[in-house]
């Protein structure tokens, strides 16, 4: 090993024979991993992210106050030992809020993007695969929904199903005496996950259907057809692994926005209500006093802008860590 | 280009015909019963039997008790009228609240436009020129991350630095035209939001134009770079920035709902917010149909004058 060393083409030489089995186990996926964590930026993304998910599933634990209790003799104070952050203006400790309030962003983002992925991949495979009727069909509908800004649309919608939701659960209450349909902070989110879901689908279904027209074309899909593998082999085999890279980095940045509509509503009082804990309803509810309290909105938002624009900085790093032929085209 | 037209209306209107669809489908779903509101006045004063007669007789009396169809035509026609029904807190016109505020936010929504143009193309130009180094990476990653940040994020801590921390203005509050210093601050929240789509844009089509051959040959001849810019890039590489115009018009609209408020600013934005504070169930229909009227009529000027712009587009 010293002896070949010695020089580059023996050592270049030496790699390319030990090649044979580096060349399995050097994967895509951790060519890609490699690329984003060379990435600063996407790095700070990733650490961000991750301390959102700590905050999101450990967060009840380490906060030091719980987030309805109330403190009255120490209303709206300034950051101190006792509370980091502060207090509210009803007395709540503001960084054991802002710790719930990342369990209810998250929350609402992970099931947000779980709902729309799998409308817009069934609705993407029927305008892929569906022939151009059902692709014009499809194409018509995506583009109303579109026409709607997404944020008045998921608002409309929550304000319409929002009472009928309520009373759906109180019947079952009534009827079967469930304690979990008693409780009707579910509810809100109930709300707010059908209204941002059904104003985030249509990016998967554009997505998965560029992806199915695009490949389709490539010549390995026409090798495969050519020697009589069926469609659905080829969809799982070769479809799925390919359109996969988009389909992270577009789940990477709908999170983020779901987080935003998620406080967006809130914020409108129409998501998460009060005392649950919003990033959102916590800015909209201390917005009115920001010159002589600004701490009590700086907080939530500071909280708000990092943690979107932590998740966008990972999701450009995934861009172009995953596809690293449109390198920089974001 | 007639028949252009008529394939790009055609496009739009059923479109816009969708969105009504939309609307009142979610209205016949909504919670709220004008027969109820109107009801809970007489609250104490009708014994118990009467009143579901009355209440019957009342539905009777405003269609509540026909078919869908039925409901959704009358609806469209008192829409044609100009009726969008009385907003259910302080039972005022909608459509005269709409009608009141608009101008307002439509000369901030302009100026945003503008400011937003204005920002966007010369950065966008600039990472473009400056491709893959730290003023690249800085510009796009900084309009990066500014295209989720929400407007009620922005604004407070925008207000909090300049005014608190800067004291470099006095709080902006209200609306006295356009030309007033206290504007700045709003146009330029409200110009952030679209702006990274204008710079990424506004890149892509520089780096496109910068490999053709008439650039290459311009750069042969020996011109200046600056007027290769102007001429030949700029020139090129704005007309798909025109295709942006739907975004920004979005943008806008979604901004103002929340700056409207902040900066007291008597705007279509505020009418809508308090119209979803209050679950104003015609303030929100109304305020969402004038929204998708204005960003369906924007997307349909784009396609109707992107042919001009760019004769490659086959107008057939």
């Amino acid at each position: 090993m010293s002896e070949s060393s010695e020089t580059v083409s023996n050592e270049s030489l030496g790699e390319e024979l030990a090649g044979e089995s580096a060349l399995q186990t050097r994967s895509l996926w951790k060519d890609a991993v490699g690329r984003l964590l060379r990435n600063r930026l996407s790095v700070i993304g990733l650490i961000i992210t991750l301390f959102l998910l700590v905050a999101a599933l450990f967060g009840p634990y380490i906060a030091p106050y719980s987030y309805t209790e109330q403190d009255l003799l120490n209303v709206a104070k300034m950051p101190s030992p006792d509370h980091w952050l502060g207090t509210d203006e009803i007395g709540r400790d503001l960084f054991s809020r802002v710790l719930w309030g990342a369990r209810t962003a998250t929350l609402v983002a992970i099931f947000t993007t779980f709902i729309s992925v799998i409308i817009g991949v069934i609705i993407g495979a029927i305008a892929g695969y569906g022939g151009a009727l059902a692709d014009n069909i499809t194409g018509r509908i995506i583009d109303i929904v579109m026409s709607v800004p997404g944020l008045l649309l998921a608002a409309l919608i929550a304000v319409s199903i929002k009472e009928p939701v309520v009373t759906w659960a109180e019947n079952i209450y009534d009827t079967t005496g469930f304690p979990l349909f008693a409780d009707t902070t579910w509810l809100d989110l109930l709300v707010v996950f059908g209204g941002l879901a059904f104003v985030s689908w249509p990016g998967y279904a554009r997505l998965i259907r560029g992806q199915i027209f695009s490949l389709r074309e490539e010549q390995y899909i026409e090798a495969a057809k050519s020697v009589g593998v069926s469609e659905l082999k080829i969809a799982l085999r070769h479809l799925l692994p390919n359109a996969i890279g988009p389909v992270i980095v577009t789940l990477t940045f709908s999170f983020s926005s779901a987080m935003v509509l998620e406080s967006s509503l809130s914020y409108l009082g129409i998501g998460v209500q009060p005392p649950q804990a919003s990033w959102g309803n916590m800015i909209a509810s201390n917005i009115g006093s920001w010159s002589y309290r600004p701490w009590l909105v700086a907080v939530p938002a500071l909280t708000l802008a990092i943690v979107t624009l932590g998740i966008n900085f990972l999701g450009d790093g995934l861009n172009d860590a995953l596809n690293p032929r449109s390198k920089r085209s974001i | 280009m007639f028949v252009y037209t008529i394939k790009r209306l055609a496009v739009a209107i059923p479109t816009f015909i969708a969105v009504l669809l939309i609307t009142f489908t979610l209205t016949v779903l909504s919670p709220f019963d004008p027969v109820a509101m109107m009801m809970s006045q007489f609250e104490g004063t009708l014994d118990t039997l009467a009143r579901e007669e009355v209440i019957e007789r009342i539905r009777d009396q405003y269609g509540l008790n026909d078919s869908y169809w039925v409901q959704f035509s009358r609806w469209i026609g008192r829409l044609v009228q100009g009726d969008l029904g009385i907003s259910i807190n302080g039972q005022r016109d909608v459509l005269r609240m709409i009608v009141k505020t608009f101008p307002i936010s439509f000369q901030l929504g302009l100026a945003g436009a503008v400011v937003t143009t204005i920002l966007g193309i010369p950065l966008g130009c600039i990472a473009a020129l400056r491709q893959n180094t730290w003023l690249d990476y800085t510009i796009v990653g900084g309009t990066l991350g500014f295209r989720t940040v929400p407007v009620f994020v922005l604004a407070p801590l925008l207000l909090v630095l300049f005014v608190l921390v800067l004291d470099i203005m006095r709080v902006p509050r209200g609306w006295d035209g356009l030309f007033q210093s206290k504007v700045i601050l709003p146009v330029f929240i409200l110009a952030l939001g679209p702006l990274p789509v204008v710079v990424r844009q506004t890149r892509a089509a520089v780096l496109e134009v910068f490999s053709m051959d008439y650039v290459r040959t311009a750069k042969m001849k020996g011109l200046e770079m600056w007027r290769i810019i102007l001429r030949h890039i700029l020139r090129n590489a704005l007309i798909p920035v025109v295709t942006t115009l739907g975004f920004i018009a979005e943008g806008l609209i979604v901004g103002s709902i929340f700056l409207d408020s902040i900066f007291a600013i008597p705007g279509f934005g505020g009418v809508a917010e308090a119209g979803f504070r209050g679950f104003d169930y015609p303030v929100i229909m109304g305020v969402t149909m004038v929204s998708a009227i204005m960003i369906i009529l924007t997307n349909l000027i784009v396609d109707l004058v992107y042919p001009f712009l760019d004769p490659r587009i086959k107008i057939e």
